[in-house]
């Protein structure tokens, strides 16, 4: 969940949405582009308040609309310039429509960011990660009343003793309200927007017609598989009831020493589409480094979310999809918060024999074998079919995001050099085009990109290797209670982070 | 032997409860008079000096369902005008839920903003209370030097829609219509503000 960003002006917004798109691609493009953004903004009179509202009403439409136009113009690259003229024609249409769907847009976001995320990691970008949640339209309290009515027959406050009536975030999908329960525990409770589900098939539909244009290319059929993929996570995510089981499931897996909490889900206030859960005290990464963090309380979260990570995915084989930053608490008293578990995407044995054969191979620096895992994985037969120069940048892109594991001792998340040299591989790899890969790795590249980013912005450091070993080991991964590493308490900085194979 | 005014309202209500069922078991247009007044137990004569028409006594349920829906609206007022008439427009369709099977029909013919021949008198009354109801909301807003009669086209063109699109909305608990009254408000309060100020909605946070 984030604070959405007050509204900008018009003009203001429009200019922060050019400023958002690539700066160092040659001048002449650049240029287009912006002239394509500038088009499709003023086609809207900005007199108009209802345009405002609807098309210009939020910065983070604006920037996942500059994503998606980034996405959409490294797809031209290499095209020839009666290609390109039709493709900025159809990305005009594209923008524009972005623009005009009102309510829609959120889904299209979403969307927008899980497809780009790769594309959109410079460490300019890594701050503005943070705000690119998706945004439901804003509920009214009469709205949320309804709501009530319809998933338990009662209003707010009658099921709480106390029921804030505007929501202190938003959520995906919806939004948070602070409440009380009637046995006195302060809690969160957050209601899905009506309908929401449709919007979310809706949208896909009018993207995949978006991307027409696209369907002569080798990976087209790859991008449908990738967007049924989307599709299934999101609906799965508007599904709340699935949601409480899964966070009480992976609530099961800590305990009150590893200092880290999930918080309790109260399944008599929470239904389909409104999810009530314990409230937890604490504050998002922007305040924490406000308040100037010591470097071994950096080291500590950083440790914490390694941990708690690595635990989720050998535990339950599970990644949380959603790197939002907004979904880790820095608790006062140095626990670490995870929350929001609607996002989750779980691997599936054929998926998780993979992870585990890349592991291997990379542990036992087996070069041959991870030519294999990788052309696999990029949905090729052979290396050859696959092209010497796409292995490599593809090989460089998953070494990196294994390196942590092959590193013994202290790991430095908050280095400059690691970080950009991994985001610089991404780059390279979605400017040639080189996206086409398993589903599933939507989430993982999209978990380890978030995860990384969280993390090098705390500069935090941990033992990463460690953490790997205790939270791993074979007697660990089965989902006992009593596997517990109880490393928590130790002051010593420890593991870290995210995982990915 | 005079009845008393008890046994006539008594008479009245039984009609009406008979004929929602006929109306929700086989659909408006399949139910003709003599069944209800078979199934109410009364002389056809008899129904009509209470309702002239099948029309009328739909309309009749509307009207009530409308009226139970403003009543209970009124212990909620206050918030921004989005939001009021979003509750407005909210408790009234949660009222009319029961008689939802069978209102497209009802409501197309009563309702209609086109000009008719024949204008049923509580369907008329229902439409200049409800309208008369949002005037006022309106004005608690300090809108009432608006040229009402825009706005209040305006109004009920939107509402119309609604109606229409909720009689027929397949989604559960019709949340694709809350979905709609919600952008509709939206749309209207934006309309007759003309500006993109708080009455709008904006998000809450």
């Amino acid at each position: 969940m984030s604070c959405n960003a007050a509204l900008t002006s018009y003009p203001e917004s429009r200019e922060r949405l050019l400023q958002l798109l690539p700066r160092d691609e040659d001048a002449a493009a650049r240029e287009r582009l912006a002239e394509l953004v500038e088009t499709a903004c003023s086609n809207r009179p900005p007199t108009s308040s209802l345009s405002r509202l609807w098309i210009l009403g939020s910065l983070q439409a604006k920037v996942a609309c500059a994503y998606l136009a980034w996405w959409l113009k490294s797809r031209w690259a290499d095209e020839d310039e009666k290609e390109r003229t039709k493709n900025e024609t159809h990305l005009k249409a594209a923008l524009e429509l972005l623009g005009t769907m009102g309510y829609l847009r959120g889904a299209v976001m979403k969307v927008g960011q899980m497809l780009t995320l790769p594309e959109m990691v410079p460490e300019q970008y890594v701050r503005l990660l943070s705000s690119l949640s998706f945004e439901a339209p804003p509920m009214h309290y009469a709205m949320v009343r309804e709501v009530f009515f319809d998933e338990f027959g009662r209003e707010p406050e009658e099921m709480f003793a106390s029921f804030e009536k505007k929501a202190f975030a938003a959520a995906s999908l919806g939004q948070v309200h602070r409440a009380r329960l009637h046995t006195g525990e302060q809690v969160a409770v957050k209601i899905q927007y009506p309908g929401i589900a449709r919007t979310i098939q809706a949208d896909l539909k009018n993207l995949r017609l978006l991307l027409q244009p696209m369907r002569m290319g080798d990976d087209w059929p790859n991008l449908l598989d990738k967007l049924a993929e989307v599709e299934s996570v999101l609906l799965a995510e508007t599904d709340y009831l699935k949601e409480a089981e899964l966070a009480q499931a992976v609530r099961s897996h800590f305990e009150p020493g590893d200092g880290i909490v999930v918080p309790r889900v109260y399944t008599e206030c929470s239904s389909l589409r409104v999810l009530t859960t314990e409230y937890l005290q604490g504050v998002h990464i922007d305040e924490f480094l406000a308040s100037d963090p010591s470097q071994e309380l950096r080291d500590r979260f950083t440790h914490l979310m390694t941990m708690a990570t690595i635990r989720l995915l050998y535990r339950t084989h599970c990644i949380m999809a959603d790197p939002n930053p907004g979904n880790y608490i820095f608790m006062p008293d140095g626990r670490l918060g995870v929350i929001d578990f609607g996002c989750a995407r779980m691997y599936t044995d054929e998926e998780w024999r993979m992870q585990c054969e890349a592991e291997a191979a990379a542990f036992r620096q087996d070069e041959k074998e991870m030519e294999r895992i990788i052309v696999e994985a990029s949905l090729y037969e052979s290396a050859q079919e696959m092209g010497a120069e796409r292995v490599e940048l593809v090989g460089r892109v998953i070494s990196w995001q294994l390196e942590p594991w092959l590193s013994e001792g202290l790991f430095d998340f908050g280095d400059r050099d690691f970080f950009l040299r991994g985001m610089e591989a991404m780059r390279q790899a979605t400017k040639k085009g080189y996206l086409r890969g398993m589903p599933l790795h939507i989430w993982t590249t999209r978990f380890v990109l978030g995860a990384r980013a969280v993390v090098y912005r705390l500069k935090g450091r941990c033992h990463f290797k460690e953490i790997y070993r205790q939270e791993s080991a074979p007697e660990v991964r089965s989902p006992s209670l009593s596997a517990n590493t109880g490393g928590s308490g130790s002051p010593s900085p420890r593991p870290l982070g995210e995982g990915q194979g | 032997m005079r009845i008393t005014e008890q046994a006539k309202q008594q008479c009245r209500a039984r009609i009406l409860e008979k004929a929602s069922e006929l109306f929700c078991a086989r659909g408006f247009d399949q139910t003709t008079t003599r069944d209800i007044a078979l199934a109410a137990g009364v002389a056809a004569g008899t129904m009509f000096n209470y309702f002239p028409s099948k029309e009328t006594m739909a309309m009749t349920m509307v009207s009530d369902a409308l009226a139970e829906g403003e009543e209970e609206f009124q212990g909620r007022t206050g918030g921004e005008l989005a939001e009021d008439l979003f509750g407005f427009i909210a408790s009234g369709l949660r009222r009319l839920r029961p008689l939802r099977p069978f209102l497209g029909p009802v409501l197309e013919r009563s309702l209609s903003p086109f000009p008719r021949k024949n204008v049923c008198p509580v369907g008329e009354a229902a439409r200049q209370r409800h309208l008369g109801f949002m005037q006022q909301i309106l004005a608690r807003h300090g809108f009432s030097s608006a040229p009402d009669y825009v706005a209040t086209t305006i109004y009920w063109s939107l509402y119309l829609g609604v109606l229409a699109f909720w009689t027929s909305d397949l989604s559960p608990n019709q949340e694709a219509s809350q979905a709609l009254v919600d952008y509709s408000v939206r749309t209207f309060v934006h309309i007759i503000s003309g500006s993109a100020g708080a009455d709008g909605g904006e998000h809450v946070l």
